[in-house]
């Protein structure tokens, strides 16, 4: 007998089974999600150093001997939480750091209210930023500190460094959009047609809730379908639910975003690129990524469909380091962040990284003779890391 | 000669009951002027004001009734009586002459429609449908939102008609925007059947549902990321943010206007004072900068 093309019993069969393997997992899930879970996230402790206005800074001690001369300070981006560094133990960037001895601190933006509104870029970056970093070079009694900025943060902590280069001894950006004109991220495409003006007199501040439909809108099968059916086919697992609650916790939980910031991000970023030229202009003063000498490690996903790699790779190229390095990892805008692998790969090589330039700095402090300062001059010239480098991890 | 002699009994039944309810109210009037001596307590002896608007309603009822007693004059008011339906009558008819006018307009109107939309191509009805309408909208039923309104309460009345025109705006506009966002699913299902067809040709399709969920996500994830770089979409994208901002700014002045009646303090005058509020601020921190630096 011929087997017919269409194996409808098979399909049949199968379709039974589901049913049946469905009934069981909803009759667990129910047991599930009815008990208690450990859905907390940020549970690290740390403990609030600063605060101006509704921008907190956290301190993160080490748990193992201090191994960096100088602290590190995260500067999250004005969209979502910075929470998302802590998600859980054994899924958190924070206490890779702490394990290799890095003191760390954080920023805590908060959630602006109204009033809010009239902040600009240059409240955030020569404003809040300028002054933690003050409050940390007192508290240590350092010139420098190391920053590392992420996604927007990023931003601010490229125009940080690119106006304040004296008080930044090594720079880390994460998936930092600083070259806008490109039409691989659809927010970039987006981006250029919005009416920031309009949008700004209307809502005053950019409400966080607004966005989070943006960013879901930019692939809703996946992110408004599959995400959720991929959810019921495991609720019955407590260890998935939980991560799973974790992280809606943390995508939905959007502070809105200062309207005055919100109008020039647009404007000057996304529409005119005024950033990777050395155009923009912040608080008076021409943000020249020449100015930016520090040594740089730049991260970024290759399918990071917010922050496309062709909106990352082009800093280390405009910025006058010397000793710039792009890492481009196999994974998107936030999986370089919450996958527990990616996590294990980049925290640690940044840590290494931050070590081994802060010793590097002790070497090279120049001698007080002539003949010592051509000697170190060349020798300097001997140990400069020659070209930059790209590698995938 | 019978309804002359039917209004001449007319005229006197009315003349009569004229002049009995005269008659009174005279005396109850003079009843009252004997026991209200007092009047309202001044010192010039003046009569209460209700007393006084009494003699006021009495004195024309009194001068109505004198002419009553006038056959000339009830005829005359006969003669009113018997006007007044044809009078009603002509009234009736100017209503309906400009009743018909308006709607003869109003058929006008929709031929202009039924010209105007012949003009768009049929070929992409959906797509034709919200530009046709959107045209439509704009040219025939937009200028009644904006007729001058007059008397005190003009600028409200005018807001509130500019909010009715925005909110239709945003509707047509937010259709057209959830007609593309619905788009990728109706062109899946054609895909997806089109492609089990062609797997079930060959003998290979899938036993378990999974594999034809999973086929299915991926054209819509494909779907959606071509409608989404599209300039259609972007440009619906924007027109429909402009919509939802004009319509919530027409909103908002209500809302103010609503608000500063209640003596609430309104969102444009907490934005005033924040904006004064962050200048202090940030001069007091330079100020203080300045000062830590000396």
């Amino acid at each position: 007998m011929e087997k017919p093309k269409i194996p409808v019993d098979l399909i049949l069969t199968k379709l039974a089974e589901d049913a049946e393997k469905a009934q069981a997992r909803v009759q667990k899930a129910s047991d599930v999600l009815l008990q208690e879970l450990d859905t907390e996230i940020a549970q690290t402790p740390y403990e609030i150093v600063y605060e101006e206005d509704h921008v907190k800074l956290k301190h993160y001690q080490p748990t193992k001997p201090v191994t960096l001369k100088r602290p590190l300070l995260v500067v999250y981006a004005l969209i979502n939480r910075e929470t998302m560094l802590d998600l859980q133990p054994g899924r958190s960037v924070v206490n890779i750091f702490q394990d290799h001895g890095v003191d760390l601190y954080m920023v805590d933006w908060g959630y602006p209210a109204r009033k809010d509104k009239y902040l600009t870029i240059d409240d955030h970056v020569n404003g809040y930023m300028d002054n933690i970093v003050e409050f940390i070079r007192t508290k240590h009694q350092v010139d420098k500190i190391n920053l590392m900025g992420i996604c927007m943060g990023g931003t601010f902590s490229v125009i940080y460094a690119a106006l304040h280069p004296e008080k930044i001894k090594n720079l880390v950006t994460t998936v930092t959009p600083t070259n806008f004109d490109t039409d691989q991220g659809l927010l970039h495409i987006w981006m250029k047609e919005l009416n920031a003006d309009r949008m700004v007199e209307t809502f005053g501040n950019m409400p966080g809730d607004f966005m989070n439909f943006g960013f879901l809108l930019l692939n809703p099968a996946r992110l408004m379908i599959d995400k959720y059916v991929g959810f019921m086919e495991n609720m019955d697992n407590k260890a998935f639910v939980e991560n799973f609650i974790r992280m809606e916790k943390w995508i939905f939980d959007s502070p809105d975003v200062p309207g005055e910031t919100f109008r020039q991000f647009v404007k000057d970023c996304y529409q005119k690129n005024l950033l990777i030229q050395s155009k923009m202009e912040v608080g008076g003063r021409r943000v020249d990524l020449k100015n930016i000498t520090m040594p740089m490690l730049n991260f970024y996903g290759k399918y990071d469909h917010l922050v496309p790699p062709e909106a990352c790779e082009m800093l280390t190229r405009k910025a006058g380091s010397r000793d710039a390095q792009d890492v481009c990892l196999d994974t998107g805008h936030i999986g370089i962040y919450v996958s527990s692998k990616c996590q294990r790969e980049f925290a640690p090589k940044i840590a290494a990284w931050l070590k081994k330039r802060d010793r590097d700095d002790k070497k090279r402090r120049p001698k007080k003779s002539a003949a010592g300062k051509v000697k170190s001059g060349k020798a300097a010239a001997k140990n400069k890391p020659t070209a930059r480098q790209r590698q995938s991890a | 000669m019978s309804n002359q002699e039917s209004g001449q009994t007319a005229d006197t039944l009315l003349a009569a009951w004229i002049k009995s309810a005269a008659d009174f109210w005279g005396s109850t009037l003079q009843s009252w002027s004997k026991y209200d001596t007092t009047g309202d307590g001044s010192s010039t002896g003046e009569k209460s004001r209700t007393r006084e608007s009494f003699e006021t309603v009495f004195n024309s009822w009194q001068t109505l009734s004198s002419v009553a007693g006038d056959p000339g004059a009830m005829g005359a008011f006969s003669n009113l009586g018997r006007a007044m339906p044809e009078v009603l009558s002509q009234m009736v008819q100017a209503s309906w002459k400009s009743y018909f006018y308006l709607q003869q307009q109003w058929l006008e109107k929709g031929s202009r429609i039924g010209q105007s939309s012949h003009a768009f191509n049929f070929d992409n009805l959906d797509k034709e449908t919200f530009k046709a309408w959107t045209e439509i909208y704009e040219k025939e039923f937009q200028q009644f939102f904006h007729i001058p309104q007059l008397g005190l309460t003009r600028f409200y009345q005018e807001k509130f008609n500019a909010s009715l025109d925005k909110h239709n705006r945003f509707q047509s506009q937010f259709a057209e925007f959830m007609h593309l966002i619905f788009l990728p699913i109706e062109k899946t299902f054609k895909v997806l059947q089109q492609q089990l067809s062609d797997l079930a040709g060959e003998g290979k399709l899938p036993e378990n549902s999974n594999d034809y969920y999973k086929l299915f996500i991926k054209i819509l994830e494909g779907h959606y990321m071509s409608l989404f770089k599209s300039p259609e979409y972007v440009s619906t994208m924007a027109a429909t943010l402009g919509a939802l901002e004009d319509l919530m700014t027409a909103r908002n002045a209500i809302t103010q206007d609503l608000l500063k009646t209640m003596a609430v303090p309104t969102q444009d005058e907490l934005d005033e004072l924040y904006k004064e509020l962050y200048q202090l601020k940030k001069r007091i921190k330079i100020l203080e900068k300045e000062k830590s630096a000396h």
